[in-house]
């Protein structure tokens, strides 16, 4: 009889001790995947921040920027002529500036709203530095910037200006 | 009662045993969780760095100071890779906790990034400046950060230079009544380190480094041998695919009657720069030629850069 509820008060000490085992297992995994989401969401803002910050600092970057080809050196001034260069050669710069898509708006004077490309260049209103695919998830952020590149008028050559919109797209 | 005994003691030692499994598993897991803690926090530090560098990158804080201060002391390991095509900035975070250095192997890489700095900085705060490269075309803004606790001592750098280290006012950095502990950099003489404004080159731990202007030379001077030959190579690279671009350029101009006669000597130096593996290699022919494509795009009837 004494050696059955001995028996009887180890199972129960093993239940006992599954229990808290999978109490505690439990609050490790909650508390883990707080953390983990905490993570997540620190790499997201992170992310956020670096596009924010990358979408001032793209317009001026050498490979966008107009330099002093348009006078003295402007801000936020992007040479048209050189971003079509630069979307024929853009497999070199794969995830160079971390960002999925980098595109360029005309905003005004708008032209008849097509993609540019070698053929139409420059009577069009979107450069498109594609890369992948952008889909509503993905977060965009833009800046007004001027898009400038040289024109001849006769034997006279000069400087034309138009108003557009960076923007840049990453999967967020 | 012996048997009752038994029963006791089997029970206390069962409850002992098993309280000890679990207290050693409940330690165990939470020293992994504050370990995993310190990785994500030196992780997010370094990203936070390479994230607020960006400013940097604008042109419009070009020698100017910024200070960052970190929560702890903190290592700051510079790496540089050179495996695809641009290379890879890394920047790695080891925080002091409990007087001990956290052991973090997670690397944050940025590729249009070039910081120049040892193979780490130490301290809590941390000095950082940069300046544009151009070569001829801007290629890029380079950034050096030093930390507070070394100091700097330029001795008789030459006016240009003076003035611009006046204007920076970087309070690591010192031109006159230096502290005894600070690190002389000499423009003649011999000191830690030297530097040869004629020949272009920095002699630092009896390595050699050549610099073509003033901008490298500052990054030879702030950075180890090691990290400036890579930062250079990833900086040439990066010139030679935008010389490739301007060359481009010409054809879309020149179509416009715009022609600027530049795309031979561009595609020439494309390649010339996308060979150029070490600092030894921008040598006294290339910068004059870079400098005589310099001159000719100032006097061309279209500019390309």
């Amino acid at each position: 009889m004494k050696n059955k509820s001995a028996q009887l008060k180890i199972q129960q000490m093993a239940f006992m001790l599954i229990a808290i085992i999978l109490f505690f297992a439990l609050v490790g995994m909650f508390f883990l995947t707080l953390q983990f989401s905490k993570i997540k969401e620190s790499a997201g803002i992170l992310e956020e921040t670096n596009a924010l910050l990358l979408v001032t600092k793209l317009a001026n970057s050498p490979e966008f920027s107009c330099g002093e080809s348009f006078g003295t050196g402007k801000t936020n001034c992007i040479d048209s002529d050189k971003v079509m260069a630069l979307k024929n050669n853009i497999k070199r710069y794969d995830d160079f500036w971390g960002v999925d898509n980098i595109e360029i708006r005309k905003i005004y004077p708008k032209n008849n709203g097509k993609e540019c490309t070698a053929g139409n260049y420059p009577n069009c209103d979107i450069i498109k530095i594609e890369k992948e695919i952008i889909t509503s998830e993905y977060s965009k952020y833009s800046n007004f910037v001027s898009l400038c590149r040289k024109e001849v008028f006769g034997d006279e050559s000069f400087d034309k200006c138009e108003i557009a919109k960076l923007m840049v797209a990453y999967d967020g | 009662m012996n048997k009752s005994g038994i029963e006791f003691q089997f029970a206390w030692l069962f409850g002992l045993v098993v309280g000890m499994i679990i207290l050693i598993l409940a330690i165990y897991a939470v020293t992994r969780i504050i370990q995993t803690e310190e990785l994500a926090i030196d992780a997010q530090t370094a990203k936070e760095i390479g994230v607020l560098l960006n400013p940097l990158e604008t042109g419009f804080e070009s020698a100017k100071t910024t200070t960052l201060i970190l929560p702890k002391e903190a290592r700051i390991f510079n790496g540089c890779s050179n495996e695809s095509y641009f290379g890879r900035q890394t920047i790695r975070i080891s925080q002091r906790s409990f007087n001990k250095w956290t052991n973090t192997d997670i690397d944050v890489g940025f590729s249009n990034k070039y910081i120049f700095s040892e193979n780490f900085t130490e301290g809590k705060r941390f000095l950082i400046f940069s300046k544009p490269f151009d070569f001829p075309f801007k290629i890029s803004d380079v950034i050096y950060i030093t930390s507070s606790n070394k100091k700097y001592c330029f001795e008789s750098p030459g006016d240009e230079i003076l003035d611009e280290l006046s204007n920076l006012g970087q309070e690591n950095i010192f031109t006159e009544n230096c502290p005894e502990e600070s690190i002389k950099v000499c423009f003649s003489g011999n000191c830690e380190i030297k530097v040869d404004l004629s020949s272009r080159y920095v002699e630092k731990y009896s390595e050699k480094m050549y610099f073509p202007d003033n901008s490298m030379m500052y990054a030879a001077i702030f950075s180890s041998p090691e990290v400036y030959e890579c930062q250079i190579q990833r900086l040439m690279k990066r010139g030679g695919s935008l010389a490739s671009l301007y060359a481009e350029k010409t054809d879309t101009v020149s179509a416009r009657g715009c022609n600027s006669d530049l795309k031979n000597e561009l595609m020439i130096l494309s390649s010339r720069l996308n060979n150029t593996k070490q600092s030894v290699n921008v040598n006294t022919a290339l910068i004059n030629d870079v400098e005589n494509l310099q001159e000719k795009n100032k006097n061309a009837k279209c500019k390309l850069w």
